[in-house]
């Protein structure tokens, strides 16, 4: 479904990946792990288009996404929730959601989806109308992911949506993203700081090290490597 | 008539016509709003984008309105003829200039680019002052209808106490008020409204929604330019004007933009309106020559009390 050759990119001309290929295919759970400063988050805004490309190339359902505008992509089936949330503060939960709508596919499925987001995440119900910025940091990511899932994306991706949560919400999160996937059967690229729950899931993992692959294989191959156990399981 | 009466008479007139012409003042606002309050792009030249509102209107009354709509409905439907070329013109200039030191484009600059958008609005600014120097000359010009010195007496009621209203401004003020509810609702609940507000509030966030951050900042830079504009042309009915005349407004813009409270458009309609009348009302006890620092006194005890303005969102940007 996502194809990732030799791809560079980085910030005014200071390449942060060198020559990252990764794989992502359709129904798969993919997990990108590695350190801060890796480059995780730029491989994701490389994916979106909002960091521009220095060489390689991405295909996304055998499209070439780089001659894609940016925000052509969404469109496209991609869904980005971003690291940090990136809600819109001043909008009502009801109206980010209906931002994530605004692809072809998410107008069209519109209703059902958002009966089935407010299913999963019953709060975004109950705060419908309050402005996402008044909502904690918790509630904010659920909004965050629910208006990913409004675009009914074929690919959802997910930057930290553990950052800067409470361990208890965090692990809420966590389950909760989890229980989406069992439901849906979801392609997800999910980069994560917290290394076993990324790797306890997924299907395939990649260690991302200063913006280079240094490790890659199935999960269960990934969480026996003694390299990862020692720098990331903390075993 | 008793000298309270007389002293109420005057009082009342004032709030009267500090109503009529805040509510002009109140759509020019508006339009800054949408550029400087909700883009966050500080923009110099918005007092000259009402100059050549005005002088559009002027052109667009002399040209056809007159002898189409007569000298009385012709001077407003030129003052909303001129709007859509305003629009036009505010895209034009956020397609060529503003879009470089603007959005995404702007992440990387210092202060997110706002040194640059005061040196290049500052720079169109001068260049509009003066290429309409060149081009319309330095004499006052107006747009002069029946209308502007006609006036609706309301009274006697009291003890012989009346009001005069001035049709000009009274159909300038309706006008500004339903072109302000309309941008309002559209804004509000409209696809278009939600996603200008959505890449004001986060443009990174907005790419990935699949909003093209350019086009809906373009799209918002034509309709501040072309809402202020408007408000020039109707306050030419009533004011003669010349190229220069922006400077005057500008601050006036930036006052009731702040006062509202940054960030809302409807809050900077009653930022505008606050200042029409604190001119109006000062006018009763001090020279003329003072109302613009009576609104700035005004300006400064309101951003002491309420630094968030009116109407100022408190929600933190995430």
């Amino acid at each position: 479904m996502l194809e990732i050759r030799n791809f560079v990119a980085g910030y005014s001309q200071v390449a942060v990946l060198h020559e990252v290929s990764l794989t992502v295919e359709a129904g798969q759970f993919v997990s990108v792990v590695g350190p801060n400063g890796a480059g995780k988050s730029t491989l994701f805004k490389g994916i979106s288009g909002t960091v521009a490309p220095m060489g390689g190339e991405i295909r996304f359902l055998g499209e070439d996404l780089l001659k894609v505008p940016p925000s052509r992509r969404a469109h496209l089936g991609i869904a980005h929730v971003p690291e940090g949330r990136q809600v819109f503060a001043s909008l009502s939960v009801l109206e980010n959601l209906e931002m994530g709508a605004r692809t072809p596919e998410g107008r069209r499925t519109w209703s059902r989806n958002l009966e089935q987001i407010f299913a999963w995440l019953p709060v975004l119900a109950q705060r419908r109308d309050q402005p996402a910025g008044t909502l904690s940091g918790g509630e904010q990511q659920m909004v965050a992911i629910g208006r990913g899932l409004a675009s009914a994306p074929k690919l959802l991706m997910l930057d930290e949506p553990s950052m800067g949560l409470a361990p208890a919400v965090a692990d809420f999160v966590f389950d909760k993203l989890m229980e989406i996937r069992r439901d849906t059967g979801l392609t997800l690229l999910l980069v994560e700081q917290r290394v076993a729950e990324a790797l306890q899931f997924a299907d395939r993992g990649y260690v991302l090290e200063t913006g280079r692959v240094v490790l890659e294989g199935p999960c269960e191959r990934l969480r026996a490597d003694d390299r990862v156990r020692q720098a990331y399981l903390g075993m | 008539m008793s000298e309270t009466q007389v002293l109420l008479e005057s009082v009342l007139q004032a709030i009267v016509a500090g109503l009529f012409i805040g509510a002009i003042y109140g759509l020019m606002c508006v339009g800054l709003a949408m550029i400087f309050g909700i883009m966050r792009v500080i923009n110099f030249a918005q007092g000259d984008f009402m100059m050549l509102g005005m002088y559009a209107a002027y052109f667009a009354f002399v040209g056809f309105g007159a002898q189409l709509f007569g000298t009385a409905a012709g001077s407003f439907v030129a003052a909303l003829a001129a709007a859509p070329a305003m629009f036009a013109f505010g895209w034009a200039m956020h397609r060529l200039l503003i879009r470089r030191v603007t959005g995404t484009q702007s992440a990387g600059m210092e202060a997110e680019g706002h040194y640059a958008q005061l040196i290049l609005t500052l720079g169109i600014a001068l260049v509009l002052q003066n290429g309409a120097m060149i081009l319309f000359g330095a004499h006052m010009v107006s747009i002069r209808t029946p209308l502007s010195s006609a006036a609706w007496f309301v009274g006697p009621f009291g003890d012989g106490m009346a009001l005069f209203l001035n049709k000009a401004r009274i159909v300038a003020a309706a006008v500004s008020v339903a072109v302000i509810l309309a941008l309002w609702l559209m804004i509000r609940r409209t696809g278009l409204g939600k996603s200008l507000r959505a890449a004001a509030d986060n443009p990174e966030a907005s790419v990935y929604m699949g909003i093209d951050v350019d086009r809906a900042h373009r799209t918002a830079f034509g309709l501040g330019t072309a809402i202020t504009a408007l408000a020039g042309g109707l306050l030419a009915a009533n004011y003669p004007f010349h190229p220069f005349v922006g400077l005057e407004y500008v601050i006036i813009m930036y006052a009731g933009v702040v006062l509202g409270g940054i960030g809302s458009v409807l809050g900077a309609f009653w930022g505008g309106m606050t200042i029409g009348l604190v001119q109006q009302l000062s006018a009763l006890v001090l020279p003329t020559q003072l109302q613009n620092a009576t609104i700035f006194v005004f300006f400064l005890l309101i951003v002491i009390l309420r630094p968030q303005g009116f109407f100022g969102r408190n929600v933190e940007r995430v």
